[in-house]
This record gives structure tokens, C-alpha cells and sequence, in this order.
């Protein structure tokens, strides 16, 4: 039974590769536009500079890499195949590089028509995508709570990319549009519906299966996605007729808690691993779900705020914290599971003996690129207060993202060496069993 | 009535579950069935079952659990 050991649900290694290597390049540019976009990048949430910043990260690094990871997740987590899945790759890559790179320009430049450009390649690619992953998503049989956030999380792109559109047609073509309410839907689709249910759905499937702790609580992980789109929905229909008072706060509090109850659920569970060494892969997540918890009392704390001032800080403060602390160090977390599994999974098809999954990936570059980001972390949000960390903190952050690409690129190139029969000193010696 | 052959394969790391479930099944005799312990469903597994003649049901416990039965499909 042995010999039938493979994956023909997987869809081809370059499908999920191509997007791990596209996203770190983003960080690099984000972080280089950080560092010379002028001291005040971080001077006003609203700042033109910071806009294209978070672009940067949320399109070009968060959404490739998760849109890309999501092919490879679907199969091993739902028994669902993403049709078409290499021509489903290259356009949907296209758009989501393409479209942060012209956000980019537009918000930093001022260009009417990188705004205008922008608008349909990214509404096109994305829909594509939510199209494909939720006709898989829609055919499956399978139950649970992973299927469940994933079947939120991906049409969850669609009301961000909509109102994310609506924003764009007002730069582009000087519509006037409630503006500060389409941002609050924006923000609230794109963090929460897709961002943090497919972290929820991922986490569901990937804490207990990587880093072998107990599962989460059945109901719990069923309760925590459905209370999140319950609160998008009422958020969103408060925002778009202007309605708010005691229930948006209510409301608020309501989510506040499923995201802090999600963080601690996951701390907990990791704090009950049987492994008891902490590799660079959970450091990253322990850094995410206590950051994430930074974030809760912030949100708190802004609630409640009535200083102008202090608000925009504390706004700038949770982005810098979410993207860079939560989404960013998951992101890079999963990676360095993913990226040595699949090198090894695909290989079993090609070579025998295959090299432990340890050595795919080198234990020294991944905790050295983890102290960067933490450097990088630390710095840009010192930076929120102290305008003069901001060039040293975009650097930290453009380093992290290139020492991310090389390690990537450097387990990326040793698969096709071995793939192509060139044996190298260090991936020699340890073979089989590959888990341990 | 045969006792279920049991891989508990909770606390395992990919891709060990899936590599002592194939190993286990060569044991299983004519009536047996394979008991499989995991913390999720392993949908890759379902899909070389199938193909290879295998049936199986799947039981979540409230702890999260999940039993996985699998015999020869008859």
C-alpha cells in the first residue's frame, strides 16, 4: 500500500510557488517606499504614501500568498479540487501583482489612471478566483469548521473588492462618494471576512496537524466564524445607512471578543503541544495570536477614545500591528511548514530517497529572518510615535521580506535540483522518515 | 465480531498518519476493519481509499476527535 502514497488531489508544485515567491517582493517594495517615501509616511492614516504602504502588503503580499496557499489548502481540507488550476494561477497572479503595483502608483504618484487600470484587473482576477474556489467549495461534501470560515472567507472577497472599487472609482474618476463609510466596509470585509476566517479556517486545520496540539473546540470553531459574519453584515448595513449609536458599539465589543477568544483559544492549544521545543514556524504564530491580542486592546481602547488625535494614532498603530504582526508573521509561519512538505510530498513522485523535510528548508535562515521581522515589527511601531524610526523601520521591513524570498527561493531551486538528479551534499544524508 | 486494527495517529506529524494507515491496511484481515484516530478528516486519504477499493465512515467526538472506520469495500 505503500507505493500509493501520493497526493493526486495536489495540484502541480508551481501552482502555490508562484505565489509564495511573488508576495515576499511586495514586503521589499513596501518596505523601501516606508523607508523613502519621506519621514511622514506614518504621520496620518490617510497619508497618500502609507496608502500605497499597505497596498503594498495587503494586495501584493497578504492576498497572493493566501489566494495562492488556498489552492494547495482546498484539496487537504476539504477534499475539493480548484478546476484549472495552472491557468487559474497565472491570471489570477497577474491581476493581484499587477493591481497592487498600480494601487501602488496611484495612491503614491497621484495617477488617475493607475486607479482606473486597477479597478478591472484586480475586480476580474478576484472573481475568478472566488468563482473557481467557491464552485469547489460549493461541491464538496465535507463538514466541519475549516469548511465552514473557508466558505465565508472566499466570497468575503468580493464585498472588499466592491467597495474597495467604489473608493479607487472616486480617485480615478473624482466621484464623491460617502467615502469614511466605504472605508469602514472596506477595512471590515477585507481584515475580518477574508483575512481572519481563512486564518480561523487554516488555524483549525493546521495548529492540531503542524504543530500537534489538541483540536480546537468543535462548537467553538463553528460558533467563531458564523458570530463574524453576523457582524459584518449588521456592521455593514449600519455603515451604509449611516445608523450606528449603542448597537454599533454593542456590536463591536460583540467582535472584539470572537477575535480575542480565537487568539487565546489558539495560545492555549499551543501551550498543550506535545512537542515541547518551539520551532521558528510557531514562534511565528505565538508572535501573531499575542499580537493579535495587542490589537483587541487597542480596539478596546479606540472604542472608547474621543481625542482626534489619539484615535489616528491608535488606527496607524492596529494596522501597523495587524498587517506586519498578525497577517504577516502567520503568513511566514505557514510558509516554513508548507514549503519543506511540499518540496518533500512532490519529490516522492520523481526520487528515492527523498531528503528529510528538516532539511529543505535551513533552521538558521528561518529563525534569522524571524529576528528581522521582529526587529521590523518593533521599529514600525515605535515609528507610529517617533517619525524619525521611520527609514530604519522600512528597511528592517524590505530585509525581512528579501531574507524571506531567499530562504523561499533557496528550498524552491534545491526542489528542481533534486527533481532534475543533482544531488547535493546536504541534502544527502537524512532520508525517510520525513515527519520527525 | 474482530477487534478494529487502531492507528492512533493524534500527535502525529504529516505525513506520518497517512504512511501508517497505508502500512496498516497490508495487516487488515478478510472482516477487519481499521480504526484511524486523527484531529481532522484526511481527505487525500478518502480519495486513495476509493480508488483503491476501500470504504470508510467518519464519527467526530465532542473533543474533537475524529474516528475514521475503514474495510474492504464489499
Amino acid at each position: 500500500m505503500q507505493s500509493m502514497f501520493e497526493f493526486e488531489q495536489a495540484p502541480p508544485i508551481s501552482v502555490p510557488y508562484r505565489f509564495f515567491l511573488g508576495g515576499p517582493l511586495f514586503a521589499v517594495a513596501a518596505g523601501l517606499l516606508l523607508a523613502f517615501g519621506g519621514v511622514d509616511v506614518l504621520a496620518s492614516r490617510w497619508n497618500p504614501q502609507l496608502l500605497a504602504v499597505v497596498h503594498l502588503l495587503t494586495l501584493g503580499f497578504m492576498l497572493q500568498i493566501m489566494a495562492g496557499a488556498l489552492l494547495q489548502v482546498l484539496p487537504v481540507a476539504a477534499g475539493a479540487n480548484v478546476p484549472r488550476p495552472l491557468w487559474l494561477a497565472a491570471v489570477t497572479q497577474v491581476g493581484l501583482a499587477g493591481g497592487a503595483i498600480l494601487l501602488a502608483i496611484g495612491f503614491a504618484a497621484g495617477s488617475a489612471w493607475a486607479f482606473r487600470l486597477a479597478i478591472p484587473l484586480i475586480s476580474v482576477s478576484v472573481a475568478i478566483h472566488v468563482l473557481f474556489c467557491g464552485y469547489a467549495l460549493v461541491r464538496t461534501q465535507a463538514q466541519g469548521a475549516t469548511v465552514l470560515a473557508l466558505r465565508i472567507a472566499v466570497p468575503a472577497l468580493v464585498p472588499t473588492v466592491v467597495f474597495g472599487s467604489l473608493l479607487a472609482s472616486a480617485f480615478g474618476w473624482g466621484q464623491t462618494l460617502p467615502m469614511m463609510e466605504l472605508v469602514s466596509a472596506h477595512v471590515a470585509w477585507g481584515f475580518l471576512g477574508w483575512g481572519l476566517l481563512l486564518v480561523m479556517g487554516v488555524a483549525y486545520l493546521v495548529v492540531p496537524m503542524f504543530q500537534l496540539t489538541p483540536p480546537y473546540r468543535p462548537r467553538l470553531a463553528l460558533l467563531l466564524p458564523l458570530l463574524t459574519l453576523l457582524f459584518l453584515a449588521v456592521w455593514t448595513g449600519l455603515d451604509l445607512f449611516a445608523r450606528g449609536g449603542g448597537l454599533r458599539l454593542a456590536l463591536a465589543l460583540m467582535q472584539v471578543g470572537v477575535v480575542a477568544t480565537f487568539a487565546v483559544a489558539t495560545l492555549v492549544l499551543q501551550r498543550q503541544r506535545r512537542r515541547k521545543q518551539a520551532d521558528v514556524s510557531l514562534r511565528f504564530w505565538r508572535t501573531g495570536m499575542i499580537v493579535l491580542l495587542a490589537v483587541v486592546f487597542l480596539a478596546v481602547a479606540a472604542l472608547f477614545n474621543t481625542d482626534p488625535m489619539i484615535q489616528d494614532r491608535l488606527e496607524v498603530l492596529m494596522g501597523v500591528l495587524l498587517i506586519i504582526g498578525v497577517f504577516m508573521s502567520l503568513i511566514n509561519g505557514m510558509l516554513y511548514k508548507i514549503v519543506p512538505f511540499l518540496n518533500w510530498l512532490h519529490l516522492q513522485r520523481l526520487i528515492s530517497p527523498v531528503p528529510n523535510m528538516k532539511h529543505m528548508l535551513g533552521d538558521k535562515a528561518m529563525a534569522g529572518q524571524f529576528r528581522v521581522h521582529m526587529a521590523a515589527l518593533v521599529c514600525v511601531a515605535l515609528a507610529v510615535f517617533l517619525p524619525s524610526l521611520t527609514v530604519p523601520a522600512g528597511l528592517l521591513l524590505a530585509a525581512s521580506g528579501l531574507w524571506l524570498e531567499w530562504n523561499l527561493a533557496s528550498a524552491v531551486l534545491l526542489y528542481r535540483r533534486l527533481a532534475l538528479g543533482q544531488n547535493t551534499p546536504s541534502a544527502k544524508a537524512p532520508v525517510q522518515p520525513a515527519g520527525r | 465480531m474482530i477487534e478494529p486494527l487502531l492507528v492512533d495517529a493524534r500527535g502525529l506529524a504529516p505525513p506520518e498518519p497517512m504512511e501508517l494507515t497505508l502500512s496498516a491496511l497490508d495487516d487488515l484481515v478478510e472482516g477487519q476493519e481499521l480504526l484511524l484516530l486523527l484531529y481532522r478528516e484526511p481527505f487525500p486519504l478518502y480519495g486513495i481509499l476509493q480508488r483503491n477499493g476501500y470504504s470508510h465512515r467518519a464519527q467526530t467526538t465532542p473533543d474533537g476527535t475524529v474516528h475514521i472506520y475503514i474495510r474492504r469495500a464489499s
